[in-house]
């Protein structure tokens, strides 16, 4: 990989450029090739969105639209379509599912004394108990996908997801709700103050049992938690040294959880209240304290900064971009809304740079099949076709979170995506609700409204020659010509081989 | 170039379309690879005795009275002990891996395990797979040696995980291992459709694509190997006479597959496999004695049929698992998460013996046996005197290597 500047390659030349790319080694992570050109590329763009550009801007700040979304978006300018994204429904406004309801609130929620009742008789063996919130946890993975398909505010659950991957933490069967409610911070905070979260996350139940925050006490601190934070979540390494590492995690003694609630509590008589050195500042430092100082330091706006492009715009973003995208943060006090209102509505977001330059999710894959195509709702099929991509919601592989990028594709998760297609293109869902069912009984029309739809033009000249080819039957002997009877198998397998395409697995 | 599409059956709509010069043909060309450092034809067959195997109920310490003391209802009878010395012996389901170990084939490593014992199954896991105690990597051990030997991607089958999903042990950066759960498994499900698929997939990434992107020939070489490598294996293994009678298990399958594989000679250096679920809180002894003998069956049939193809020295059989367990029983007549435990080389190439050290049962660590041989000694041995790379650089620092390889 060349670095920024030195490629002097023709941007706009991409037809060469795809001749000339080889198999390259680059480890996890690829930068993509051509120059940054700073003095614009956080300005506005300008100019209604298109097709190609509104569905970019779905698949990066959401999870694809569907053809209808992706048609009204753009008819809008970048700035109005941004502004639509950046409305989101509060929070109470949500229900967790019904399964979750059935394993039982945790104590302190439940309001009603004959349900306190119930659950003492119901949930007798921790078995039961621990099987009971396992089916909770599938279903709230599947009430999560569906609202990642049907949400009006679909950056809302995007970056709900982000930090489910950045702040790691993993379900454990016997607390559901801990699980729920760390999900409903995350999307309470999915357009509000970074730094505000990041206190929060800290003292959130499933991350003070994940990262051991719950076990560490004054007289034998734990340091996980003190070590991540700095480490995965806000500076890096090589950032802070082992000394600070211990002197945070005395910051932090006292935080516990009690299980029988599923509520945290402070106790101070566990509580190091001794003075600490941290950071190079010195004083009688709790948690709170500890933050304020991490995020004073200028490398957590630079890491936020970096992720967030990494997100966003394109992987191994250039220094000098992560810098000024980490000024605009201190700027703006880390509030997400207006870094996420520049980064999605300027030049560089909307450039060929960054056009395509993402692998997808198996999320990202997934949710946006089922959006593509018009389907409604998400069935449990996705739940198995997510676990073999690589891809378990609320089982990050560990504390770093999903390593993705090009750790996305293997053989196996290939394999999967590809069987997960061929799944859903054969269900009976489809025929229920998809689009497919209505385009011109015409192979060429057809063909054309396919590839539009499906890849928005990014489909090579030669593929859509073929795609028509397959749908008329013309060159392929045993196929009988496109007919009203042949019509339904027919466009289910053109709509497979359109997403079969090397562009449907980039982002 | 002038590509031909035709017909190759069509049942309900969808056709089958493949190209005369697809890559199929190429891949044909490069199968089997010349093979890589360390011997073109060893393998190593890694398995995972997933869900922490009580140590001290698989090499069981029967010369130790505080053992029958603190284990009342769990101990195995000093009578159904596969005896190996005064000491020490196997459990009673072992028979066949007794066998192996009387033909000096198999060295057993007694506390196994690393500083600072993690307690959860996940992240212990991880730690073995990773080899990485101290720090989180997104590879493992054995995706190193990948990286790092065979950056040159051109054999598919360099290493096959038999499960599910890519176990972290062999996740690399740089090479693509293929997770195959059986042969009837690792399909593309688009069955009548596939070929047209990569037509497809070929003519528009053959063409001048209206985007660039860092990750297209990512995209691309990795779609081509699924293709390839599905439609591949079952034919390049289809020559393979089974030569034993597996026992109808998980592993029993897993192992014969393992075993075609090599007598496939596809240029196989690792195979993964995974038995269990050895996570015994609760009424351990007829769990555990099952999947030990399940265990120890397999890997007799295994070697018979390696054995019955001259294979069995081109065959390093390696367990490992997450932790062993708690050295008191608790009360449910199980044990609770616990550290070191014992682990199992087998192969013609193996010296067999004990090595490490006999469990301390009284100098405990919270009641939990403490490591006396770092796993990262294990693999160090087994990645230089087995598949002939230097270890320091794959496991990030030197360890002791152990003389269990002849």
């Amino acid at each position: 990989m060349c670095a920024e500047g030195d490629c002097g390659g023709n941007a706009e030349n991409y037809a060469a450029m795809t001749a000339q790319q080889t198999p390259v080694d680059v480890g996890g992570i690829a930068r993509p090739a051509g120059r940054l050109d700073l003095s614009t590329a956080l300005q506005p763009h300008v100019g209604r969105l298109g097709e190609r550009s509104a569905a970019h801007l779905l698949r990066r700040a959401g999870f694809g639209g569907t053809p209808d979304q992706v048609r009204r978006y753009a008819a809008m300018t970048a700035r109005d379509a941004v502004a639509s994204l950046l409305t989101v429904p509060p929070v109470s406004s949500f229900t967790p599912p019904q399964e979750l309801e059935d394993v039982g609130r945790p104590v302190s929620m439940a309001t009603d004394p004959l349900q306190r009742s119930m659950l003492g008789q119901e949930m007798t063996t921790r078995r039961e108990k621990a099987r009971a919130g396992k089916d909770a946890i599938l279903a709230l993975q599947l009430w999560w996908l569906n609202r990642m398909l049907t949400t009006p505010a679909p950056l809302q659950e995007k970056m709900t997801l982000y930090f489910h991957g950045h702040f790691t933490s993993r379900a454990t069967p016997m607390y559901p709700w801990i699980t729920y409610n760390q999900n409903a911070l995350f999307r309470r905070y999915a357009l509000g103050n970074l730094r505000d979260l990041t206190l929060e996350v800290s003292k959130d139940a499933a991350m003070l049992l994940y990262l051991n925050g719950a076990q560490n006490v004054a007289a034998h601190p734990n340091e996980n938690y003190a070590r991540e934070l700095m480490e995965l979540f806000t500076l890096g390494v090589d950032n802070y040294s082992e000394e600070d590492v211990r002197e945070s995690a005395r910051a932090w003694t006292g935080w516990r959880v009690d299980r029988r609630t599923d509520t945290v509590t402070f106790d101070a008589a566990q509580h190091d209240s001794g003075v600490k050195t941290f950071l190079g500042r010195t004083g009688n430092f709790t948690g709170d304290d500890i933050i304020g100082i991490i995020f004073a330091q200028p490398q957590c706006a630079k890491c936020f900064a970096a992720s967030l492009l990494n997100l966003f715009v394109y992987n191994d973003p250039e220094p000098r971009l992560v810098d000024d995208v980490a000024t605009l943060l201190r700027q703006h006090e880390f509030e997400l809304t207006p870094i996420l209102g520049t980064i999605l509505a300027s030049n560089l977001f909307y450039s060929p740079r960054a056009y395509r330059a993402l692998v997808k999710s198996p999320v990202e894959f997934v949710v946006g099949t089922y959006a593509a195509l018009g389907v409604q709702a998400i069935d449990p099929l996705a739940l198995t076709a997510l676990t073999q991509m690589g891809q378990r919601l609320f089982f990050p592989p560990n504390v770093a979170g999903w390593p993705g990028a090009k750790n996305w594709l293997t053989s196996g998760t290939m394999i999967a995506r590809q069987n997960f297609l061929t799944r859903l293109l054969n269900s009976q869902t489809l025929a229920d609700s998809s689009w497919l069912q209505g385009l011109p009984v015409a192979s060429s029309a057809a063909a054309r409204g396919l590839e539009q739809t499906i890849l928005q033009g990014d489909a090579a000249p030669e593929a859509l020659f073929e795609l028509e080819g397959y749908l008329s039957g013309t060159g392929t002997a045993a196929l009988a010509p496109l007919s009203v009877e042949n019509y339904d198998q027919r466009v289910r397998g053109a709509a497979y081989l359109a997403m079969s395409t090397p562009a449907y697995q980039l982002n | 170039m002038k590509r031909r599409s035709f017909l190759l059956g069509s049942t309900s709509g969808l056709a089958v379309v493949a190209n005369a010069d697809h890559v199929f043909a190429r891949a044909l060309a490069q199968t089997p690879l010349p093979g890589l450092p360390g011997g073109a034809d060893r393998c190593l067959v890694l398995i995972n005795l997933a869900g922490g195997n009580d140590g001290l109920n698989c090499v069981v310490p029967h010369g130790n009275d505080r053992y029958y003391q603190l284990r009342p209802a769990l101990a195995i009878d000093r009578n159904d002990v596969l005896a190996i010395d005064a000491n020490v012996g196997l459990n009673p389901g072992m028979q066949s891996v007794k066998a192996l170990y009387d033909k000096g084939m198999v060295g057993i490593v007694q506390g196994v395990g690393y500083p600072d014992p993690d307690h959860s199954h996940f992240r212990s896991t991880e730690i073995w797979q990773t080899a990485a105690p101290d720090r989180y990597e997104h590879t493992g051990w054995l995706g190193r040696y990948f990286d790092q030997a065979a950056p040159g991607r051109e054999n598919l089958f360099k290493g096959v995980a038999v499960s599910k999903v890519l176990p972290e042990v062999l996740v690399s950066d740089r090479t693509d291992i293929p997770a195959v759960p059986g042969l009837g498994e690792y399909v593309m499900m688009a069955d009548r459709n596939v070929a047209a698929r990569g037509a497809f997939s070929r003519e528009a990434t053959d063409s001048h694509l209206p985007f660039a992107s860092p990750y297209l020939a990512h995209v691309m070489e990795i779609e081509a190997n699924a293709q390839r490598s599905s439609e591949e294996l079952p034919r390049l293994v289809a020559g393979y006479k089974t030569q034993a009678s597996y026992p109808a298990t998980g592993l029993g399958r897993s192992l014969a597959l393992a075993a075609q594989i090599v007598g496939s000679n596809l240029g196989t250096k690792v195979i993964y496999v995974e038995h269990g679920s050895f996570d015994t809180h609760v009424s351990q002894k007829m769990t555990q004695n099952t999947l030990l003998m399940q265990f120890s069956n397999a890997i007799g049939a295994f070697y018979d049929d390696l054995g019955a193809h001259g294979n069995e020295r081109r065959v390093l059989t390696l367990t490992f698992s997450e932790f062993g367990r708690r050295i008191e029983e608790n009360g449910s007549h199980g044990t609770d998460h616990g550290e070191a435990s014992p682990l199992f080389l087998i192969g013609g190439g193996v010296k067999g013996g004990l090595y490490g050290t006999l469990p301390d049962l009284s100098a405990t660590n919270m009641g939990n046996v403490r490591y006396t041989t770092d796993f990262r000694s294990v693999y160090a041995t087994v990645l230089e005197r087995w598949l002939g790379r230097s270890s320091a650089a794959l496991l990030r620092g030197s360890f002791t290597q152990l003389p269990v390889l002849s």
